[in-house]
This record gives structure tokens, C-alpha cells and sequence, in this order.
């Protein structure tokens, strides 16, 4: 009838999967927060090439345009946000501020990433001579 | 008994979209991903009528969201779609090869971890094709699903609970 | 001057970027007007009008620029050579026809940057064989964008980049503490992934890139390109592309031009002798590299 009894009437390997499944989520999310808090970078994708990338300790607000999309990303206070996109459903406005992971705009085809990769490989050039 | 039973499933398909909008509001880092409350409903259908009933929650829930939404056939259903089938398929798995292991505290847990290891998976392939964005959502997924997943399953226990003690019969699939 | 030019600029507001930016234009289209080959308003219409006449009052960019081609001249034994101008207007790549062997031996003896005349006191040139041309094709776009950093620096602004079409000039870093890096494109491209040979770092300095492939044309099995070897007239063979880098625009210009056409060896040569680095992309496609370039660049792929 209560809540006590649905405890109580868990199987054994009830209890054996949750304490397995969240020790593995503690344990990867610290591994990740870990990998992460080294991180010094933004790393913003246009189009599948990385097209800048700005450190996480200055404050700054760079507007991205990309040939299916535009947004602005507003670095503040270690946290990234995208303010003012040009997306129908606006998810990646939804989302806030992110001090971790990435904001994805699928639409636009832009892509924000905290703690990207130290020394991305494939830059686009600032121009090209030739 | 036809009748009966597309009333029930209507009833908890609007149930089950309910909780879908709710979950949509939770933000997370890459878009459409979603933590899974629905799975509740679709867990209770399928211990109480059955394999079929919850697919077709499941179905009627994720296209008539997207309807409503304006994103059917979009990314948001696919990976609601993906999500949806591999949560019930994996709990029917469980359910039939080992029956009596799990309750519906381990089967929903079951559940949740399927779904959202298909969001991540089809995300990635699909629409993403980067690793880094997914593998660092994994963990935040894993653990919001997980204590969803808990969640769900007590609530799934506690109803289904209450509506032995009022006499309505669990179907056995 | 039908290029493609852009500009970019770090700065702290938007505004003193713009205004930088807007000025810098500004001096690039008074220097366009004062170089166009094409138009009969330009300084240099009025130089070439009045060969074996009379001598031209300039401006001081002009003579600047006429002095630094000279100075290449000099330096690379006259390969580089902007009286080019009688060869260069006897090539049409838009009809693609190749002019009369007989001509073209007959204009060289307008050929020879030794008859330019420049008098800094009066500030005037003049060229002293009547029919004789001045063309500025391999010079003028490097030198147009230094004087737009330039213009760029007096307005305060610290880092930016300059590209008048292939001719590059960057200064100071970007926002987040790296330098500007340009790609070099590569000279038989053939697609849209193989479009970059190489990357480079360019710290305060400038590149140019000399190709066979920006205007030209194929006809009997030969390549006809605008890289006129003075000496001959006719399309220099030694190379496919040459990209050099120096701290000025007007020299990394008129020496890609002029490395261009003496080949890898001696275009290495004249390099190491004024300090500068190279990259050359030889006749059969093999790359050859200044000493000093081989920490700054990184190739996307290797040519056998």
C-alpha cells in the first residue's frame, strides 16, 4: 500500500542493478568533471570545421554565422550560453549556461564545445593565399 | 474486450504524452535527448496488458507529440521512436528470458538505461557524428535516467499495488 | 580592380573596428584608382601614355611602389620586371588565343625595368623608349595591403588581417592568443577537400603566392598562363606555384613572382640571400622548402 512496501518488495537484483548503475554514473560523471575542469576552451563549429576558438577566461560574446545559420555565444564567468539564434525551436537558447559539454544547433549546423580537444587539428584558415 | 482495451490505451496514451511534454521542458545539452518519465506509462501497460498495449502507447505517444509538436519525422521522433521500442523490447526481453528476477524497480531501471543508450546512439549516428558532445552527456543521461528509471519503477509498483488491491487483474504476457 | 578583398580586425568595440575598417578601404580603392592598368584616369595610364615623352608627376605611394618593383628588379637580375606591360596586353586568356610568336620576340625590345626614370627630388618617372608599358599585376596587391595594415595601425587597432585576394598581410594575434594562419592553396586542385596544400602561422608578416592556374589556358597540349618570363615572353615553366613570405607585402609579391619564374634553385637562392622564406611547387609537382619555413608550416599533404 505505501511507499515502504514497494521498497521492501524489490528483488535482489533490483537493488544489485541500481547500486551498479549508479555507481557507474557517479563515477564516469566525476571522471568527466575531472577531464573537463582542465579544460580552457571553446571551440565553435561551423559546418563540421572548427572555426574558432576563444579561452574560457575572458569574457566575450562572438557572433557565429554559418551558411545555414547564425547565433550568438556569450562567454561569461567560465560558462558558455547561445543567446539570439536563428533556429525555429531555439533549443540551444534552452539550454543556458553550460560550464561543461556542448550546445548543439542542428539546424544552423553550429556547434559550441566547452573543453574541446587542447590543440584541434583542421582549423579552418583565416584566409588562403594562392 | 477490443473496446476495452483501445479505451485503456487511449487513456494511458494521454497519460503518457502528458509526461512527454513534461520531460521536454528539462534541458539537456544536446537537443531531443529526453530523461525518460514517459517510461512509466509504458512500463504499466506492459504489466498490465500486455506486449502490445505498450507499443501501441509508445507509438500513439511519440507521433501525436511530434504532431503536435510540428516535428514529426524530425530528429525529436526518431529519437523518441528509438528510445520508445528499445525500452520496451529490452524489458520484454528481461521480463520472458528471466522471469521473477526483476521487479518493476530492475525493469524500468532496465528500461531507462536502453532508451537512453539508443538516444545517444542514434543522436551520434544520426545527427551528430561527433563523439566528444555525446560521451560527455553520457554520464548526466546515465544518472538522471537512473534515478528516473528508480523513480518510475516505484511509482509503476506502487500503482500497480493499489490496483491489485482493488481487484483489476495483471495481465501476464 | 576586380578583386576580392577582406579584412578583419580584432578590437575591443565594434565601432573602432568599423572605423578602421571603412578607412582602410578608403586607401585601398585611392591606390586602386592610382594604379589601374585599365584606366585612363590612373597615375599609371599617365606613365605609360607618356613614354619616350615626357616625364609624370606622382604621388609618393607611386613612386614608393615603382622604387621597391625596381629593387626587386635588381635583385633577381631582372626576372622580375614590371615593363612586362607590351607582352602582358598580347595575351587574351578570356579568348584564349596565343598571340604571334613574331610579336611577342618583337615587344621585348620594350622589356627592361633599367629604362624607368625616377627622380625622387621632383617625384616623377618616366620611361624612356616610346611604346614602352608599365604593368604593377605583380606588385601593386602586396604593396595595397601593406599600406592598408598600415592604415589599420594608425587607426589603433592591433591585430588584423589584410587579403587583397591572394596577397596577405597579418599582424598581431587573434582573440585567443594564436596567430593568424593562412592556407596555402594548392596549385592542381580537385575538389573541395584537396583545396589546401598547407597551413602556415603568419606572425607580423606577409605572403603572396605566384600560380599557373589563376589565369590560364590550355591549348595543344601546352599550358598558357599570365607569369610571363621577361627574358622570353612567354609563360614561365619552372614552377606551378610559389608562395613567399616576408615582412612585406610589396616583396612577397614581386618575389613570387620573380621565384616563380627562375625555378626551385635559384629561386631558393635568391630567397636565402634576402632573408626570406619560400615554398616552391616545381613543374613536375615536387615541393621545395626554405630552411627556416620547415617548424612554421604544416602540410595537409605531401606531393611526390
Amino acid at each position: 500500500m505505501s511507499l515502504k512496501d514497494s521498497i521492501r518488495s524489490t528483488t535482489v537484483a533490483d537493488r544489485i542493478l541500481l547500486i551498479f548503475l549508479l555507481f557507474i554514473s557517479f563515477f564516469s560523471l566525476l571522471l568527466t568533471k575531472e577531464v573537463l575542469s582542465r579544460s580552457k576552451e571553446v571551440s565553435i563549429e561551423v559546418d563540421g570545421e572548427v572555426r574558432y576558438i576563444y579561452p574560457l577566461d575572458t569574457d566575450r560574446k562572438v557572433y557565429v554565422e554559418g551558411s545555414h545559420g547564425h547565433l550568438t555565444v556569450e562567454i561569461k564567468d567560465r560558462g558558455v550560453r547561445v543567446t539570439d539564434s536563428s533556429c525555429p525551436n531555439k533549443l540551444c537558447q534552452r539550454q543556458g549556461w553550460v560550464r561543461a559539454g556542448a550546445i548543439i544547433c542542428i539546424p544552423g549546423r553550429i556547434s559550441v564545445t566547452v573543453g574541446g580537444s587542447e590543440k584541434s587539428k583542421g582549423v579552418t584558415p583565416d584566409a588562403i593565399t594562392g | 474486450m477490443q473496446s476495452q482495451d483501445n479505451y485503456r490505451i487511449a487513456l494511458l496514451s494521454s497519460y503518457a504524452l502528458a509526461l512527454h511534454g513534461l520531460e521536454s521542458l528539462i534541458p539537456m545539452p544536446l537537443p531531443w535527448i529526453r530523461v525518460g518519465l514517459s517510461n512509466i506509462i509504458t512500463l504499466m501497460a506492459l504489466l498490465l496488458f500486455g506486449f502490445r498495449a505498450a507499443v501501441m502507447v509508445t507509438l500513439t505517444r511519440v507521433t501525436l507529440a511530434s504532431l503536435f509538436n510540428g516535428s514529426f519525422l524530425g530528429p525529436g521522433f526518431i529519437l523518441s521512436l528509438g528510445g520508445g521500442i528499445s525500452s520496451i523490447l529490452s524489458v520484454v526481453c528481461v521480463f520472458t528470458l528471466l522471469p521473477g528476477v526483476f521487479g518493476p524497480v530492475g525493469l524500468s531501471l532496465i528500461g531507462a538505461l536502453f532508451h537512453n543508450l539508443s538516444q545517444l546512439l542514434l543522436a551520434y549516428a544520426l545527427f551528430i557524428q561527433k563523439a566528444e558532445p555525446v560521451l560527455i552527456v553520457c554520464p548526466v543521461l546515465m544518472l538522471l535516467g537512473t534515478i528516473t528509471g528508480l523513480v518510475n519503477g516505484l511509482t509503476t509498483d506502487l500503482v500497480i499495488r493499489n490496483l491489485k488491491m482493488s481487484g483489476i487483474s495483471l495481465h501476464n504476457n | 580592380m576586380d578583386t576580392l578583398v577582406t579584412i578583419q580586425v580584432v578590437a575591443k568595440r565594434p565601432e573602432r573596428a568599423e572605423k578602421a575598417i571603412d578607412r582602410a578601404f578608403a586607401e585601398i580603392k585611392r591606390l586602386g584608382d592610382l594604379l589601374n592598368f585599365y584606366s585612363e584616369e590612373s597615375e599609371l595610364a599617365k606613365i605609360n601614355r607618356s613614354a619616350g615623352i615626357s616625364d609624370v608627376k606622382v604621388s609618393p605611394e607611386t613612386l614608393d611602389l615603382i622604387e621597391k618593383a625596381v629593387s626587386t628588379s635588381g635583385k633577381t637580375g631582372g626576372t622580375f620586371d614590371v615593363t612586362i606591360g607590351p607582352e602582358i596586353i598580347l595575351w587574351d586568356f578570356a579568348e584564349k588565343k596565343k598571340p604571334d610568336d613574331g610579336t611577342i620576340k618583337e615587344r621585348l625590345n620594350l622589356v627592361n625595368y633599367q629604362w624607368i626614370a625616377i627622380d625622387r627630388e621632383k617625384s616623377t618617372i618616366s620611361l624612356m623608349k616610346r611604346g614602352m608599358l608599365i604593368d604593377l599585376g605583380g606588385i601593386a596587391k602586396g604593396y595595397i595591403a601593406d599600406r592598408a595594415v598600415e592604415e589599420l595601425k594608425r587607426e589603433g587597432i592591433v591585430s588584423g588581417l589584410v587579403a587583397v585576394a591572394g596577397d596577405i598581410r597579418a599582424f598581431g594575434d587573434k582573440p585567443d592568443g594564436r596567430p593568424w594562419r593562412v592556407g596555402i592553396r594548392n596549385p592542381r586542385q580537385s575538389g573541395r577537400d584537396d583545396e589546401i596544400m598547407a597551413m602556415i602561422e603568419l606572425k607580423d608578416m606577409a605572403i603572396s603566392t605566384a600560380g599557373d592556374y589563376e589565369r590560364f589556358f590550355i591549348a595543344d597540349g601546352n599550358r598558357y598562363h599570365h607569369i610571363l618570363d621577361p627574358k622570353t615572353g612567354y609563360p614561365a615553366k619552372a614552377s606551378r606555384s610559389v608562395s613567399v613570405i616576408a615582412r612585406e607585402g610589396a616583396f612577397t609579391d614581386s618575389y613570387s613572382t620573380a621565384v616563380f619564374i627562375l625555378g626551385p634553385e635559384k629561386g631558393l637562392e635568391v630567397l636565402r640571400k634576402m632573408g626570406f622564406e619560400g615554398l616552391i611547387v616545381d613543374e613536375h609537382g615536387k615541393v621545395h622548402t626554405t630552411d627556416g619555413l620547415r617548424d612554421r608550416i604544416e602540410f595537409k599533404r605531401l606531393d611526390s
